[in-house]
């Protein structure tokens, strides 16, 4: 091995593949044989390696595919469980929520592809070889399966008389995977055509758009959805079960939904790209920029509240108060941006800023009654009041902050007094927010909370101030120190031992607490990465022209930093939404939980487990993957890998 | 410019709320305060929720009977708290060890594998990789658990297969070699050993270098480790004197009077302040004599010496039972020592024993002669391996792609061969980009065996929540494992910290 | 002091002008090593002033001390009347009114030349966007390169990132500008493009200190010559004198390696 090992690093052989990486397209096609020889079989040692390698995949795949299409998997425990699987209990009568929101953001995905529709291509050979490979590896497959076990009239496995199962014979097998077959020598001939017509030399550098590929893709996943016998099983409301039936294609409300959310994101694509070229194209990618960024709680709020309005509350309270602020915060605004105002305008923001933190901590004390959306509006409108000096002067930049503050103040109102009317969605259970669903949540909540915090802790290691940095310094080290799974535990148990009288949380918000406190610091660790990449010069020259530790921090230091470390905070993502899967240990529902105990505590399925988990397991794999590669790509084309 | 005279300035102290200094110093001890306070209000809160509802928040389940029992460990029915959360750490060290170990050996071999010139083995290394890191490690666990739990039950009628390994539902059985009476003894002997092969390593270098001859240095450092080890297995017991060493120290600190402790705790934080303000005087002193001290300079002064006396304030007046617990812990320390190298252990340092199925109870399961690991150890084991290895087959790639190719030119264009290019230019240039984050992987396979809680593996974690289960003491028990988490974290980068000084290339 | 005839020469012309930048007595530690020993100086209003002097000789410290990039501990700095102090607000001023160009550009390689150079005009000087794009045009035009706008400065050469950055510092219309040898990162082609704009500026009445080794620039446009070594000002003299005829040894042999 020892021998291999060094063979395997061959110096000339890490500039070949430096040189592969950087330029795929460039290599010259080979002759099979030649191929096979260089790749394969280029020295004893090579060729040993190869056997040994072939060996492994053989076993390897024969293993894998053994135990997926085994007469001991029970896959009919994930397919009755699809459901509680994504939602555990959401209400039926509600699920329409979870269609909306869904289309809400594949309109929204195509909107946005449609905007930045520069995807790039990817080269026909590329997609000639991809079709090649899959088709062989199916061939592959389908031959190295075992047969399968005989199965009598009844359903059951039938055995010999000593027990042993009694198998096909490999030429029954073969037939009997005929349409596996075909659908192997299908891609696999589609792969020789194209590679035939387009992949000779003048074509080489032909390319399909990306967008296409994709879309097509998903175009034959739904289209299969209407056609293939994946099964058919439906809900039963009175019996509250599940009915299989297989060899019909899936229910109608599973595959109509996921038809129109095709169309939902072809459509929008399209409109992207007649969007993209009209005079309005930057306002509107602003705009789905900012979908993006509040639709993640505002659709997870669709999805788990229907709030029944009590008007005459909304008529006495809630509107004048929304006005009022709205109003008078407007007006101060408005003349704290008038020229000449000068220190009198800090003045005011800082006072402004102090009441507002003061009815917070009045708020944990309860020393005083005040309406939560009136505490929010405060501390809105002090750091808006901070803000300020930066739009002063002009008429319009006066009018954009005043405008601003107009929305904000909308929209907070509008949500908080959503929030606190009480909701008609049935909630069931306590664990009626479950599965995937609850998964994403908390991922993404976590993402979005965590970012500015790590941003300021980030932004505390590495400030000048000796005890900003020692305090972050120690925050970061200490949570970095310890396992998620005892911060986690921590919060869920200690939190409420750690509020005053009369305040709860909700577990679910401890937990979220926690992994947000927790995910800042590794996500500071990223950011500081970057931070520390930006030249002294740069603080220098924004210190020359006068710009504010603020002004500099936000327009010079922050924007460089953060484009630095954009593959570190996605793999920061990636980790984060891995480490979701934690929650099951400490008593929330989420997938893998449904996967792990819910369904194997069923009567009709005790202990089936590995399937589903499985399962999880090639959920979490897509998601990770995609983002992963995703990334790869964005890197490659804002050039940071040239660095 | 003698003809120019300066102009005569008017100087003026600026108001305190526009001065660089003030402002900046009043902002950070504001932070701090609000940083304490904080702190301050929660813990309050906490101890008076406690109180509340009747949980103090002591350590006297430490010495207390749990009534639990572990899944695996080095001892399965502990007798206090203590020893049950000590059973975890044991149990979370050997699994992060373990681990460690494996998973670097995997992940070199996939690292190598996805940077062969065998395409073969690059597809594989690389479904490997993209794999295993993109699916969570506690999905991996619970799979792996889910697998092993559904092979064979273990039962009387089979044995071990050829006596030394048995595979079954309640996991893996293997030969165990333990530590025996004289161990302790003997690796006396292994020390002096590892002394003497250093030196002698050294002089083999030094006769290298002047004969230029090839001296084996390290094979010979070896192999007389091996020797003392052999020789040392047959006169251990003379180092039976060394317990009587330790126990007579262990009597000597418990005389210590405690006020004696208790005011040098509080002279040590007093003279650490005197220190760093002597150290900072001396930075900021110049030739010409001693430099103008900025604002700045007070303000750092005056911070260390209040913390310095507030920090005896705090070890003489608020926490005066730290200094009985240093002396009552240094005793027992030393008391523990001298059992281990007690007098008349001349036994084996190390015995095996081969693995065995007992019936105690309803069913029949390993019994504690061999090496068993449990499905939650082999579940957890494999998980922390597999996917740790992911990450280290892309640091041992990217490290080895790190180095520029004209390194490998310049040594080829020196005509050094091929492998003594990989060894002395190649792979040292390849290890220092590699070793941190190396580390970071190490740190991170060690806080992932936490996982275990959820096939029930009795690492600290699942036994420290059986803990607080049992006694309420939640608070406890979480400080416990902070601290154990931070030390292990601290002893990683501290190890990684010490290689990475050293593989340092020098630059200006 | 022998060189008081050369000085009084330049002060003749400057002599009724205001004093823009008085340094009395100023020191810089670092460490132990202390970069500037008592350095006093008075720059008049319009006047140009090259400083020049070895490595290492406390040039750059002294003018990075001026819009306190550095600390100085000792002594006393006026800009234009205000007082380097501890003072927030002084602060903030003087940073207005003097600009600063460095030996490495510093443009900000995320902000197109044309936002490089709003910047400041915007959030600083609080100008409309408008306003604040065309006088960013019209500078562009001066320093000879407005079709490079919306450019990144990574796309442009060094000569015209060195443009780019003294636009930037123009663009807060500063009283006073500071140079840190603007040209030793640049390809020698390039250095005659930034040394013109420079020669331009100057003809133009605001007052300098450049930081340079460019002893033509220095011969052709300077008021005064200081000569730097060891943290102290050796000699100060017009350019005539400063060339032709230096008094200090030092100078001599600076000089002598130089030219």
């Amino acid at each position: 091995m020892q021998d291999a090992n060094q063979g395997s690093v061959d110096p000339e052989f890490q500039q070949g593949i430096e040189d592969r990486e950087s330029s795929p397209h460039e290599i010259p096609s080979l002759p099979v044989g030649q191929w096979l020889r260089q790749n394969l079989f280029s020295s004893w040692v090579n060729s040993v390696l190869t056997l040994f390698g072939g060996f492994l995949a053989f076993f390897a795949l024969r293993g894998v595919l053994n135990f997926v299409f085994s007469e001991n998997r029970q896959w009919d425990a994930v397919r009755t469980n699809l459901r509680a699987l994504m939602t555990l209990s959401y209400p039926e009568s509600q699920y329409i929520r979870v269609w909306v929101s869904l289309g809400f953001v594949a309109g929204l995905a195509g909107l946005s592809a449609g905007l930045w529709a520069n995807w790039g291509g990817v080269s026909v050979k590329r997609v000639s070889t991809w079709l090649m490979g899959t088709g062989g590896l199916l061939a592959v497959c389908v031959i190295v399966r075992e047969p399968s076990v005989i199965l009598g009239s009844d359903g059951k496995v039938v055995r010999t008389l000593e027990g042993s199962l009694q198998r096909e014979s490999f030429l029954d097998a073969m037939v009997n995977r005929s349409s596996w077959w075909i659908a192997a020598v299908v891609l696999l001939v589609a792969g020789i055509v194209l590679w035939r017509r387009f992949a000779s030399a003048t074509h080489r550098g032909s390319e399909l758009p990306v967008t296409s590929v994709v879309f097509l893709g998903l175009g034959l996943a739904v289209l299969s959805l209407w056609i293939a016998p994946y099964g058919h099983y439906a809900f039963i409301s009175e019996t509250k079960s599940y009915v299989a039936e297989s060899g019909r294609t899936v229910a109608f409300s599973t595959k109509l939904p996921w038809t129109v959310m095709l169309a939902l994101l072809c459509s929008f694509f399209g409109l992207g790209r007649l969007l993209q070229r009209s005079e309005y194209g930057g306002l509107i990618k602003g705009a789905s920029n900012l979908l993006w960024l509040v639709s993640p709680l505002t659709l997870f709020w669709v999805v788990l509240r229907d709030p029944a309005l009590d008007y005459g509350h909304v008529i006495s309270t809630d509107l004048p108060m929304g006005l009022a602020f709205g109003a008078l915060g407007g007006a101060v605004l408005w003349s704290l941006t008038r020229t000449g105002v000068g220190e009198a305008g800090r003045l005011v923001a800082t006072m402004l800023l102090g009441f507002a933190i003061f009815n917070w901590v009045a708020a944990f004390f309860g020393w005083y009654p005040m309406l939560q959306k009136a505490r929010i509006s405060f501390l809105l409108l002090a750091f808006a009041a901070l803000l300020a000096p930066n739009f002063m002067g002009e008429i319009a930049k006066r009018r954009q902050l005043v405008l601003g503050w107009l929305g904000v103040t909308a929209l907070v109102h509008y949500l908080a007094t959503m929030i606190n009317t009480p909701s008609t969605v049935e909630v069931q259970s306590s664990e009626f927010l479950g599965g995937l669903g609850l998964t994403l949540f908390v991922a993404l909540i976590v993402v979005l909370l965590s970012f500015p915090l790590g941003v300021l802790l980030a932004l505390g290691r590495t400030s000048k101030f000796p005890i900003f940095r020692m305090l972050s310094t120690s925050y970061i080290e200490v949570i970095r120190g310890v396992p998620l799974i005892s911060v986690l535990i921590f919060f869920s148990v200690m939190v409420p031992l750690f509020l005053p009288d009369g305040m709860e949380l909700a577990e679910l918000a401890a937990v979220l607490t926690g992994y947000t406190l927790f995910s800042a610091a590794y996500l500071a660790e990223n950011v500081r990465g970057g931070l520390q990449s930006i030249t002294k010069g740069q603080y220098e020259a924004a210190d020359a022209i006068g710009l504010t530790a603020a002004q500099r921090t936000s327009f010079i230091v922050l924007p460089q930093a953060l484009t630095v470390s954009i593959p570190q905070l996605v793999g920061q993502v990636i980790s984060t939404f891995k480490e979701t899967s934690l929650l099951a240990i400490i008593g929330l529902f989420d997938f893998l939980r449904v996967a792990n105990s819910v369904i194997p505590a069923q009567s009709e399925f005790l202990g089936v487990k590995r399937e589903g988990i499985l399962l999880v397991a090639i959920i979490y794999f897509f998601f990770n993957f995609t983002i992963s590669k995703y990334s790869q790509r964005l890197e490659r084309r804002v050039g940071l890998g040239e660095r | 410019m003698a003809s120019s005279a300066p102009p005569s300035i008017h100087h003026e102290r600026p108001p305190f709320y526009r001065d660089v200094t003030v402002v900046k110093w009043a902002v950070q001890v504001l932070a701090l305060m609000l940083t304490i306070g904080a702190l301050w209000f929660l813990a309050k809160q906490a101890g008076d929720n406690l109180r509340a509802s009747n949980v103090p928040t002591d350590y006297n389940f430490l010495s207390v009977n749990p009534g639990i029992d572990l899944s695996s460990g080095i001892d399965t029915d502990p007798d206090t708290g203590g020893r049950a959360l000590w059973v975890g750490m044991v149990n979370t060290l050997r699994m992060a060890i373990a681990g460690i170990f494996v998973a670097t050996i995997v992940g070199v071999l996939v690292g190598l594998a996805r940077l062969s010139n065998n395409w073969l083995l690059r597809k594989l290394g690389t479904v490997f990789v993209e794999t295993l890191r993109n699916v969570p490690l506690l999905v991996q666990i619970l799979f792996y658990g889910a697998i092993f739990a559904s092979l064979d039950r273990v039962s009387m009628d089979v044995g071990p297969i050829n006596g030394w390994f048995h595979l079954s539902n309640k996991g893996l059985s293997m030969p165990r070699v333990h530590i025996a009476d004289g161990f302790y003894q003997w690796m006396i002997v292994i020390g002096i050993g590892l002394f003497a092969a250093n030196f002698l390593r050294k002089r083999r270098i030094a006769e290298q270098d002047l004969s230029g001859e090839e001296t084996y240095p390290i094979l010979s450092a070896f192999g007389l480790i091996v020797v003392i080890g052999i020789l040392g297995w047959f006169v251990h017991p003379i180092f039976g004197f060394v317990g009587n060493i330790f126990s007579s120290l262990s009597s000597a600190v418990s005389a210590i009077p405690e006020g004696a402790v208790q005011v040098l705790i509080a002279f040590l934080s007093v003279g650490l302040s005197v220190y760093w303000i002597r150290g900072f005087l001396k930075s900021r002193r110049t030739p010409a004599g001693l430099a103008k001290l900025t604002d700045d300079d007070y303000f750092r002064m005056i911070f260390a010496a209040t913390g310095g006396v507030l920090g005896a304030v705090f070890f003489l007046v608020l926490w005066p039972g730290l200094s009985s617990w240093i002396i009552n812990s240094g005793s027992d320390l030393f008391e523990v020592l001298s059992n281990k190298f007690g007098n008349g252990r001349s036994g084996r340092p190390i015995d095996v024993a081969l693995p065995e199925v007992v019936q105690i109870g309803k069913f029949p399961n390993y019994g504690p002669s061999g090496l068993n690991f449990s499905i939650g150890f082999a579940a957890v084991f494999f998980g922390v391996v597999f996917y740790t290895s992911a990450f280290i087959a892309e640091i041992v790639r990217g490290g080895i792609l790190a180095v520029p190719k004209g390194q490998t030119e310049a040594a080829a264009a020196l005509g050094l061969r091929r492998s003594i290019a990989l060894r002395r230019v190649i792979i040292p240039q390849a290890a220092r980009v590699m070793l941190p984050p190396l580390g970071n992987q190490y740190l991170n396979l060690t806080k992932n065996t936490s996982l275990a809680i959820a096939v029930g593996y009795s690492d600290i974690v699942q036994v420290g929540q059986t803990v607080y289960n049992q006694t309420g003491k939640t608070l406890p028990v979480v400080s416990i494992w902070m601290f154990f988490y931070l030390s292990c974290s601290l002893s990683i980068s501290v190890v990684v910290n010490f290689f990475n000084v050293r593989m340092r290339i020098v630059e200006r | 002091m022998s060189t008081d005839d050369a000085t009084t020469a330049a002060n003749d012309r400057l002599a009724d002008r205001e004093d823009m930048i008085v340094c009395v007595d100023v020191d810089k530690f670092y460490g132990d090593f202390q970069a500037l020993k008592g350095v006093t100086a008075t720059i008049k209003e319009g006047e140009v002033a090259v400083i020049c002097g070895p490595s290492g000789s406390g040039k750059s410290t002294w003018i990075r001390c001026i819009n306190r990039l550095e600390v100085h501990q000792g002594g006393d700095i006026v800009v234009d009347g205000i007082e380097l102090t501890n003072d927030l607000r002084n602060i903030e001023k003087i940073r207005s009114e003097v600009g600063m160009v460095f030996q490495q550009f510093n443009l900000f390689p995320h902000l197109t030349v044309l936002d490089n150079i709003t910047l400041a005009p915007i959030w600083v000087r609080k100008k409309p966007r408008a306003e604040a794009e065309a006088m960013a045009r019209a500078l562009l035009e001066r320093v000879g390169i407005p079709e490079q706008a919306e450019k990144f400065p990574g796309q442009l050469s060094g000569g015209q990132q060195q443009r780019v950055a003294i636009a930037r510092s123009l663009a807060m219309e500063p009283r006073v500008m500071l140079f840190d040898e603007p040209t030793s990162a640049l390809d020698p082609e390039m250095i005659k493009e930034v040394l013109d704009v420079m020669k331009e500026l100057a003809m133009s009445g605001i007052t300098m200190m450049v930081v340079t080794h460019e002893m033509g620039f220095a011969r052709e446009v300077a008021d005064r010559i200081m000569f730097m070594e060891g943290g102290e000002i050796v000699e100060v003299g017009t350019p005539e004198h400063f060339f032709t005829n230096p008094t200090e040894d030092r100078t001599k042999l600076f000089l002598s390696q130089i030219l």
